[in-house]
């Protein structure tokens, strides 16, 4: 049989994905490495293909089969289609790619009339016999057949069925009536011998490979159509044979903290489905020890053991049929964002893995979610002492928000249009509510449970969202919410916890947690250490600085325009430009003044931090309106090309001197202008910087921002006279592609343009070619001006996909949001590991 | 005071205005099947009676909108309300709804522990399995789908919303299936329950 069409879990080569599938690989990976797997064989792929090209099953396909039976009911000690214990099968499709439309499991093939009647004497309990008839012909009736799902008609009769009711008279009965139901459908039924059934299924699966929704798949992922399915066919284990038998699912630590615990839930003499449908409730995995110590004690070590081999946590599911342990299932755990930190760090201190793998289990948004504010402990305490908790519903998505309470969808969206915090509350939420579930930062709902519409839709959003609080009453009309017999009305302040479903009085103040995760930021370093790259984060404020300083930054990048916007003396020198028909004088003492004063504490407090300051931009995609750019430009064209007003230029730097002069800082304070693309422009930026070195004895270092495809390309002639050039990504993708470099920190309307093809780069998550080539010109001359550092300024949310290039083409030095620097220096770190291991 | 009886296609058209609660002329047209030509005239009228307004090319609801919606509902589907068949299937479809937002919310949540984590969707194979589950959801609105459109033709329209989510999302435009923002498989279920309670007059029970 070696070019057969069949190969068992035994002896099939995992690698060979392609001819097993991937659910056949894995099981054969499992098999073989020694765990103890329900056996069973797999039908490859090239059966498919000669399936999809004759429109038959290949010939000796059937007895291929027939021979594997035989190999399997020996190995098992079971039999296909008779008792005393029966052989029933699990029949799925498996392709080397998972892909939507293919066939779903069909589980207990081979129940005929003497096999069923074992079963019910082996479990002595007739109902799990006609909960095994109906589950079959439900989920062969409807993979097979197409048939629709039966329905409630067939549940309730097997409800009506009694343990010890005599099998064979409720086989005949329930047999025809799940006959009658599927043929009334479709016109046909479910062959009634198990070879039969077999072949049935096998074909399904083949059939399934060309379903509508699997072509169209294939077809938008460029997905060949000849690579065909496998089949595997799977002997099943039974949990409910007998008081030493049961099921269960185990995480090789606790998915929630992360915990070094078996983690897992075991229900004995049952089977999976009833684990997950809720009949019973099951017993904490911990329970088995007690019960079942040998078998616990084989649990605790095959999941010991494979966590060490995968070098990952573990979600397992089991059997256990009359004391033997059976693995079913298993896949990398899910977890939360905390485990995922906590897991990794752990992983390293058990010496399970490296350090830079650790790094490699995490991923951005992890550390973004775990970094994420919440409301402060200690505020949470003090509400709950001061009884201010009003309410509790049922937590339907998570998040933490303070807001003005209103009871309106409209109200809602006008209010949060003028800036206002709103948690809106309704009774129940009907379409119509929509814009102000998006609008508001917090949803609750009197009705409703985590699967109502309104939970859906505020998950979809992002919302925090609290449901089903009970005692609350919501008048409309006057604009009041009842609840634990206080009124509240329309306008006061609460605050909502969507994981606890708790709502509070008045507003909470906001913490972030990765203030203090330990575990976090010592793989931050690893990662740190590892892509030896320097992060600068943005800053505004002084009070900025401190929290950019705990997310390990090494360096901080502000703007001009910002500092003096957000220190109030932006407005005044807009206003004196758009009055005076030439930037004068006293416009330049006002600027040199406002700098000086606006950065002298934030230098103060960056203290010994390697600071860069952009200079005012006049032309700034992102503050056009904050500086009035069209009225601006039109009175003073000159401002909108880089050294258009040079004065104003020495105005800022000779600012920037005197404050760092001010705050006795020990760093090195940089400034640079965006737009430049000439030497000759990086050359007068030198000359006005002399020129302020000379009168105020304080030298500042003077630089670029590159933004433009033609300031990167001439890349070495700026170099020469600066002291630090940032590139741009972002403005230099947008500049490239022609768009308005805003539409990179938005999802539309490039979302949609990407979907329709008419993009083949994503310039949000991806380094256009023609940029790279330009930014590979750039670190290729990087080493011929020791004296020029240069860095790659990222704006908004950064994608691992992007920094994993950036870092490959050898940039080392990034500015970005300070939110962001952790997350970047995580991509960072993972980027040196893909490099290590190449 | 007595509520006027909307006609058929001043129905429909409030109908949809009350849903979206925002809506311009085209997405009228598409939503209900009418021409652009008869949702003005049907857009113009309503706005005499105060039923919708209008503003920068969009009409939203007037006050009166759902109690007049309300009453027109109760006359023109007094037969539907009273047909066996129908009440059948809308019986069922609590059923099959209950099921649908369970999906959903396995398709927005995994379970860890008993503790609910965002889906970050790295499990094609997870994925693939609720998508499957929507489209069965989806097909076993069928029967009433097309029992409802036997009597108003406008229902027919959701049939045709839900293939075209449908056909997205097995393009990989994963967001058709619950996103608020778009005409994605939840969109389209949760407007067509609505228009189910208002064609039944029934109310929400969450």
């Amino acid at each position: 049989m070696a070019d057969g069409y069949t190969l068992t879990f035994r002896s099939a080569d995992p690698s060979d994905v392609d001819l097993l599938g991937g659910k056949g690989a894995g099981l054969a990976r499992m098999t073989q490495s020694g765990l103890r797997v329900p056996d069973g064989f797999i039908i490859s792929t090239r059966a498919c293909r000669q399936f999809l090209a004759d429109g038959t099953l290949p010939a000796g396909l059937q007895e291929e089969v027939s021979e594997r039976l035989a190999e399997l009911q020996a190995q098992t000690g079971k039999t296909f289609g008779t008792g005393p214990v029966p052989l029933l099968l699990s029949v799925r499709s498996g392709a080397s790619v998972s892909m939507p439309g293919m066939m779903d499991t069909i589980l207990d093939l081979g129940l005929n009339r003497p096999a069923a009647l074992a079963m019910a004497a082996a479990a002595s309990d007739t109902r799990f016999m006609a909960d095994l008839l109906v589950r079959f012909h439900r989920m062969y009736g409807e993979t097979v057949l197409s048939a629709l799902d039966p329905g409630g008609s067939l549940d309730a009769m097997v409800d009506a069925i009694g343990l010890g009711d005599d099998p064979g008279p409720v086989y005949d009965r329930l047999w025809e009536e799940c006959q009658q139901v599927i043929e009334r459908d479709v016109g046909e039924s479910v062959p009634a011998g198990p070879d039969e059934q077999l072949t049935g299924a096998v074909e399904a699966v083949f059939r399934s490979w060309n379903s509508r929704r699997a072509r169209t798949y294939r077809d938008f992922h460029k997905i060949p159509h000849d690579l065909g399915t496998a089949v595997v066919v799977q002997s099943m284990v039974f949990g409910n044979l007998s008081t030493d038998s049961g099921s269960g699912v185990v995480f090789t630590r606790n998915p929630v903290t992360g915990e070094q615990e078996l983690f897992g839930e075991f229900l004995g003499c049952s089977q999976g489905e009833d684990v997950v449908a809720g009949i019973r409730t099951p017993d904490p995995i911990s329970e088995l020890a007690t019960t079942l110590p040998e078998v616990y004690e084989e649990l605790r070590s095959a999941c010991a053991e494979l966590e060490r081999s995968h070098g990952d946590v573990l979600d397992i599911e089991f059997t256990v049929e009359r004391a033997t342990l059976f693995f079913l299932q298993m896949r990398s755990a899910k977890r939360t964002a905390a485990a995922a930190v906590r897991i990794a760090s752990d992983f390293v201190r058990e010496g399970t893995i490296s350090p830079l793998k650790a790094v490699g289990m995490l991923t951005s948004e992890q550390v973004r979610q775990v970094q994420r504010p919440g409301f402060a402990s200690s505020d949470v305490d003090a509400a709950r002492r001061a009884g201010r908790l009003l309410t509790t519903g049922t937590g339907a998505c998570p998040g933490q928000s303070s807001g003005i309470l209103v009871l309106d969808a409209d109200r809602a969206r006008e209010l949060a249009a003028g800036g206002q915090p709103v948690i809106l509350a309704r009774p129940i939420t009907s379409p119509a509510d929509l814009h102000g579930m998006i609008a508001a930062e917090g949803i609750m709902t009197a009705t409703g449970g985590t699967t109502s519409h309104a939970a859906v839709i505020a998950r979809a959003l992002g919302k925090a969202c609290v449901v089903g609080c009970g005692d609350v009453v919501i008048n409309p009309e006057v604009r009041t919410l009842a609840a634990g017999g206080r009124c509240l009305t329309e306008g006061e302040e609460v605050s909502l916890d969507g994981t606890t479903g708790e709502i509070f009085l008045g507003a909470l103040a906001q913490a972030t947690a990765a203030d203090s995760n330990g575990d976090l930021d010592s793989l931050l370093q690893v990662a740190r250490d590892a892509a030896e790259a320097e992060v600068f984060g943005r800053v505004t404020l002084p009070a900025d600085v401190d929290r950019a300083r705990r997310s390990g930054v090494s360096g901080l990048v502000t703007a001009v325009d910002d500092v003096l916007a957000a220190t109030g003396h932006l407005d005044a020198i807009i206003a004196a430009l758009l009055e005076q028909p030439e930037v004068s004088p006293a416009i330049l003492g006002a600027v040199e003044d406002a700098v000086a004063e606006g950065f002298t504490p934030l230098l103060a407090a960056a203290d010994e931090m390697d600071t860069g300051v952009r200079a005012i931009d006049f032309v700034a995609d992102e503050s056009r309106e904050l500086l009035q750019e069209t009225a601006v430009i039109t009175k003073h064209p000159e401002l909108s090309v880089p050294l258009g007003s040079p004065p104003l230029i020495e105005a800022q730097i000779a600012g920037l001197a005197r404050a760092a002069q001010e705050a006795g800082r020990a760093g090195q304070v940089h400034f640079t202008v965006r737009h430049v693309s000439d030497k000759g422009e990086a050359a007068a930026l030198r000359g006005l910087g002399d020129r302020v070195a000379q009168r105020l004895g304080r030298v500042v270092q003077l630089g670029a921002y590159l933004t433009s495809p033609r300031g990167v390309f001439n890349y070495e002639s700026v170099a020469r006279s600066s002291d630090v050039v940032w590139i741009e990504v972002r403005v230099l993708q947008a500049a490239t592609f022609g768009i308005p470099a805003r539409l990179l920190l938005d999802q539309q309307p490039l979302d949609d343009y990407l979907r329709r093809g008419l993009l083949s780069v994503d310039p949000r998550t991806e380094v256009d070619p023609s940029v790279d080539r330009l930014l590979a010109s750039v670190t290729a001359l990087a080493g011929s001006f020791p004296a020029c550092r240069v860095g790659l300024r990222l704006s908004g949310t950064v994608a691992e996909t992007l920094v994993a290039r950036l870092h490959a083409l050898g940039f080392r030095r990034f500015a970005v949001e300070s939110h962001e620097a952790r997350p970047v220096a995580l991509a960072l770190g993972k980027a040196a590991l893909a490099a290590r291991t190449g | 005071m007595s509520m006027p009886v909307l006609g058929k296609s001043d129905y429909r058209v409030l109908n949809v205005v009350t849903l979206k609660k925002m809506a311009t002329t085209p997405v009228l047209a598409e939503a209900t099947g009418l021409s652009t030509d008869q949702v003005e005239a049907a857009l113009s009228a309503l706005a005499d009676s105060g039923l919708v307004l209008t503003a920068a090319g969009s009409a939203f609801p007037g006050d009166g909108a759902d109690a007049a919606l309300a009453a027109s509902a109760a006359e023109h589907y007094a037969e539907v309300r009273e047909d066996a068949g129908v009440i059948a299937l809308v019986d069922r479809f609590e059923d099959i709804n209950s099921q649908l937002l369970i999906t959903m919310s396995a398709w927005q949540q995994v379970d860890v522990g008993g503790h609910k984590v965002a889906n970050d969707h790295t499990d094609a194979g997870y994925d693939d399995k609720i998508i499957t589950r929507i489209d069965r959801l989806v097909q076993r609105l069928g029967p009433l789908l097309a029992a409802l459109t036997a009597f108003d033709q406008h229902f027919a329209g959701y049939r045709e919303r839900f293939d075209a989510a449908l056909a997205g999302i097995d393009e990989g435009r994963h967001e058709l299936v619950s996103s608020p923002t778009q005409d994605s498989v939840h969109t389209v279920w949760f407007e067509f329950h609505e228009d189910l309670l208002r064609t039944m007059g029934r109310e929400r029970k969450e």
